[in-house]
């Protein structure tokens, strides 16, 4: 048995809890007027170290590791704290350091434009709200990263946003130019910075997925413990007991498939011969299990939880959102499917974790390059 | 929502190891036709001889101490070989209840002597074992059981009527729950789970008649267990006279989250996923994805199990989840079968097909395990 750590240090959690917590009442709206990147939480977080929270020491991060950000993209999704953690640290900087240019200023928040070769990236997060953005754009098969400013963007594209559930910032960037000064990379290294880029994106989102699952059957036994009908609270009738725990058990099967997946990308840095498929599983869980638990969390709340004055739509608006960025719930589906496929044997590799098959499909999620 | 499940566990080298182990060993017994795959080989697979060769490789009995005649091994090592044997299908039905809970059980409550005269015979799977716990008129309420016990010298005589006790007419024994006792009062109510205690039954004694009960599609693995003075001797009771419901109760864990809660019909799903298979490639992305985190969840479970922990509520997330994809798999093929169709997968569908209802009841059924994951979390 390993005896690397498979839990992130209580301490730690403890601290992003108190510092993410708070009032949910000022947000009770943000499905409608939208998220604003919260620039004061942004600098007293940095300040903590949890903006480049896996950005290594030696660039100005933290140096932690993927248990410590799934720690944190989770307790933020739990808190409806939304910030792009995600983005800036575990995709933008990476990607940096990745083409030999890591930034020396890692607690500027960025975000990261995966750019299609018809020109476009498709539901870009925070486009428009963060200081940088780090445009890897599809030529023929290499791949041209550049960093550019708000300025250099208005330059060469154009801005226009794409609705979401919850009001999280995302549009589409289209360029009406060549991308100013870019890296390029040779199509071997692409193809795999590509791939990388999907999986640490496709993990974050399931991260940040089953962490608002989770928080969504906790507001269920709130509400139900409280809510008295027929003279007693809901909690004592068995029909309710039944809803509520079929929306924990698919909760916990997600959150059982995202640990693997984060276990595996701490232990490899999602690298791994089997990293692919972990992230696909922890993607099917987490899409599927948010079916259950947003169907299951509503019928249990009533007709108060379909409310905006009710914080039920903080968690389960932006599940669904999630659930659809860096690949679908059946892209993700079809990705394990056909790996499943590939030999007999690889249903049990997929079941167990083990190394599936020498040639994976390709792996979905970024802004449906394949 | 309060953390239900234990910490998760990355399964190192060692495990491995043994998994290629069991799977070397599966592939020349299948090559040498000792034993074809099929569904729900723990309850229906019952092979004397296929035990025999798993036991003479140690895999019986893995986690019982050694000096108790097992191999000292722990409840990951027993995990990865008891799902290895599962997905390939092997017939393990003859020695699973004795290895997962009688075991256990017995090791936790047994006597020094109980421990001695059963350990070493399951390890060597000499001995197998039913589980005598359900009767005519309790099912989901256990404590209603009406099975009694009267004191006689040395012993007990046994009278009642024992339901559902599956392999009963190949067994040697099964663990009776049983009232010897009247339920106490406490507090001006009548405590039911007070006078309850566990009675290791030797099936061959006089006194009990074993009949079988045929399921529908004509399979003999339930029986009906006729206790009419059957006698058990003082140093076959299980642990303390009067903590049954208790000792019974603390055996859930083993007994509800294996890996043979979501691989009943792993065979089948194997058929149909895999290159020659035609099930939609999504659907079987999905049930792939799902098993891999139940995989997670019951191989979590068998580590708290290492550390003494007793994962009552995890035990219930598995079961619930793990059944219900078990059937879902049998029926997803279903939808696509025609009628009168033969062949391997047709010939699996069908046993899977009527097996599925089983699937939710035994062991406790979803709804009461349902219960079990509210009150875990915090609704009762």
């Amino acid at each position: 048995m390993t005896t690397d750590p498979t839990t992130v240090d209580p301490d730690l959690r403890k601290v992003l809890r108190d510092v993410l917590d708070g009032d949910l009442h000022d947000r009770l709206g943000q499905a409608t007027t939208g998220v604003t990147l919260d620039v004061a939480l942004w600098d007293q977080l940095s300040e903590l170290g949890f903006t480049a929270l896996t950005t290594p020491e030696e660039h100005g991060g933290s140096g932690a590791g993927w248990l410590e950000a799934a720690a944190l993209l989770g307790e933020s999704a739990a808190a409806a704290r939304h910030l792009p953690f995600a983005e800036s640290d575990l995709l933008a900087q990476w990607l940096l350091r990745e083409i030999g240019c890591p930034p020396d200023d890692p607690a500027t928040a960025r975000t990261v434009a995966i750019v299609e070769p018809s020109g476009t990236a498709r539901a870009v997060p925070w486009l428009g709200q963060v200081p940088v953005v780090v445009a890897a754009r599809r030529q023929d098969d290499t791949l041209a990263v550049a960093e550019l400013t708000p300025d250099e963007v208005a330059a060469c594209a154009t801005i226009t946003p794409v609705p979401t559930h919850s009001g999280q910032p995302r549009a589409d960037l289209t360029f009406t130019a060549d991308l100013p000064e870019a890296t390029v990379l040779d199509a071997a290294t692409a193809a795999g910075v590509l791939d990388q880029l999907a999986l640490r994106g496709a993990l974050a989102r399931a991260v940040q997925g089953v962490g608002a699952l989770d928080k969504a059957v906790d507001l269920c036994v709130e509400h139900t413990s409280v809510r008295v009908q027929f003279g007693r609270p809901l909690t004592k009738f068995q029909a309710v007991q039944q809803l509520v725990a079929d929306a924990a058990a698919e909760a916990t099967l997600a959150r059982a498939a995202v640990d693997a997946a984060v276990l595996d990308a701490a232990a490899t840095g999602l690298t791994g011969p089997s990293s692919a498929t972990k992230v696909a599983a922890a993607r099917s869980c987490v899409g599927h299990a948010t079916s259950v638990v947003v169907r299951n969390a509503h019928q249990a709340h009533g007709a108060i939880g379909t409310t905006q004055e009710h914080p039920l739509q903080l968690f389960t608006l932006p599940a669904l959102d999630w659930r659809g960025e860096f690949g679908t719930t059946r892209d993700w589906d079809r990705f394990l499917g056909e790996t499943v496929r590939s030999h007999p044997n690889a249903l049990w590799n997929v079941v167990v974790g083990e190394p599936a098959s020498d040639a994976n499909p390709a792996v979905p999620g970024v802004g449906g390059r394949r | 929502m309060p953390t239900l499940m234990p910490p998760p566990v990355r399964e190192g080298d060692d495990l491995l190891a043994l998994r290629q182990e069991v799977r070397a060993f599966l592939a020349e017994e299948l090559a040498a036709g000792t034993y074809r795959p099929t569904v729900d080989t723990w309850l229906s697979g019952w092979d004397r001889a296929f035990t025999t060769k798993l036991a003479e490789r140690g895999w019986l009995g893995m986690t019982i101490p050694t000096e108790y005649g097992g191999h000292g091994r722990t409840f990951l090592e027993r995990f990865v070989v008891t799902e290895e044997l599962l997905a390939a299908g092997a017939p393990v039905a003859a020695h699973w209840i004795a290895d997962r809970q009688v075991a256990p059980t017995l090791l936790r409550f047994g006597s020094e002597q109980l421990k001695r005269t059963y350990l070493p015979r399951i390890v060597a799977g000499e001995v197998f074992f039913g589980i005598g716990m359900s009767e005519p008129d309790s099912g989901s309420d256990l404590a209603s059981v009406r099975t009694r016990a009267e004191r006689v010298d040395d012993g007990w005589k046994v009278y009642g009527t024992k339901l559902w006790t599956s392999g009963g007419h190949l067994a040697d024994a099964f663990i009776a729950l049983v009232r010897t006792a009247p339920p106490a009062e406490k507090d001006g109510r009548v405590d039911r789970h007070s006078g309850l205690s566990q009675l290791l039954v030797r099936l061959n004694e006089p006194g009990i008649e074993i009949r079988p009960v045929i399921s529908a599609n004509g399979l003999h693995h339930f029986n009906e267990v006729l206790l009419d003075g059957a006698f058990v001797p003082d140093d076959h009771v299980v642990g303390t006279l009067g903590e049954g419901w208790h000792q019974v109760t603390s055996e859930l864990a083993f007994e509800r989250s294996g890996p043979e809660r979501f691989l009943s019909t792993y065979q089948l799903a194997n058929a149909v996923a895999g290159p020659d298979g035609d099930l939609d490639v999504a659907e079987t992305g999905r049930i792939a994805g799902r098993l891999a985190g139940l995989h997670q969840m019951s191989l979590a479970i068998a580590a708290a199990l290492q550390r003494g922990e007793r994962p009552d509520v995890p035990a219930a997330l598995v079961k619930v989840l793990g059944t219900t994809l078990e059937g879902d798999i049998a029926d997803l093929v279903d939808l696509a079968m025609p009628a009168g169709e033969t062949g391997g997968t047709a010939a699996l569908a069908r046993r899977a097909v009527q097996q599925r209802p089983g699937f939710t009841l035994r062991g406790g059924t979803n709804e009461i395990l349902r219960g079990v994951i509210a009150r875990g979390l915090g609704m009762r």
